[in-house]
């Protein structure tokens, strides 16, 4: 039988009586990464500077758009302007005459 | 220090390469740092927290680590401050005497679901308790980790002679204590 005198010297007595719950340290590591920013920093070293490009082609290809619909609208009023001043110059009797010249020709 | 602790200890000191550098950190060493607050504390939910504790506060004062001693001494060395200031904050809450605090480990300790030990563990546990703070540090970690006392001397700041003859002392103390209770 075992004394508590031998207790010491007891292989068994130097095995630690703890345990951790499942999974523990696994966790507590992916724990202490948020804590430190550590997934914050990978977004910022690899996902970040993508969205930073995507961003900047986006932007382009809105402005770019703007451009080209206000350009558009532009070359139609003009023409449409064109339209109206040449025809503002023109005297319709003298169409009419014209028109009455070449068919009696 | 070797190659691989030399390359952990320049990326620390890398802005951009330190969070990746510190997480290798915690997975080498949580386990072992966890269990030298276990030891103490007794219990797992306070060892989580004073083990969260350290590592937050290694990661906070990693601008005064230089690398002139080991990251685990280093780590060692928050981790038994943080111990022992938890065990003094506990004791100043329970305004109570200082054996009302070993009670309250042991108590925790018997309550716990992660305590699995047998009559005998349980009684050495017991008699570790009966010892002083700083005597019950150096008994486990020579006892059950058998840390050496160079290594012990530069985690504690305490001489090796010292160390020896405290140790000494409470092996001394805890059979004493196991022939009483016997």
């Amino acid at each position: 039988m075992k004394t508590n005198n031998n207790i010491l010297t007891d292989e068994m007595s130097k095995k630690l009586p703890f345990e951790v719950p499942e999974n523990y340290f696994n966790e507590f590591a992916h724990q202490m990464d948020k804590q430190i920013g550590y997934n914050k920093t990978i977004f910022q070293k690899i996902i970040r500077p993508w969205m930073y490009v995507a961003a900047i082609f986006v932007g382009i290809v809105i402005m770019g758009q703007l451009f080209y619909t206000v350009n558009q609208n532009i070359t139609a009023r003009n023409a449409q302007n064109y339209e109206s001043y040449v025809l503002s110059q023109v005297d319709e009797n003298s169409v009419a005459d014209l028109y009455v010249d070449e068919s009696t020709k | 220090m070797n190659s691989t602790e030399e390359e952990l200890v320049y990326q620390l000191n890398q802005p951009n390469l330190r969070a990746n550098a510190f997480s290798v950190i915690v997975r080498t060493y949580q386990e072992r740092i966890y269990w030298h607050i276990r030891k103490m504390i007794l219990s797992h939910e306070d060892a989580n927290d004073v083990l969260q504790n350290t590592f937050m506060k290694a990661w906070n004062g990693l601008d005064g680590f230089r690398g002139d001693s080991q990251v685990s001494t280093w780590l060692y060395r928050i981790a038994t401050n943080e111990t022992l200031t938890w065990l003094t904050n506990k004791r100043m809450r329970s305004q109570n005497s200082i054996d009302d605090v070993e009670e309250s480990l042991l108590q925790n300790l018997q309550a716990d679901t992660y305590f699995n030990g047998n009559e005998i563990q349980l009684k050495l546990q017991k008699a570790i308790l009966t010892l002083p703070e700083k005597q019950r540090l150096v008994f486990n970690m020579k006892y059950f980790d058998d840390i050496t006392y160079d290594e012990m001397e530069a985690i504690l700041g305490t001489s090796v002679g010292a160390l020896k003859a405290s140790y000494h002392y409470a092996v001394k103390k805890i059979e004493k204590y196991l022939s009483e209770v016997e």
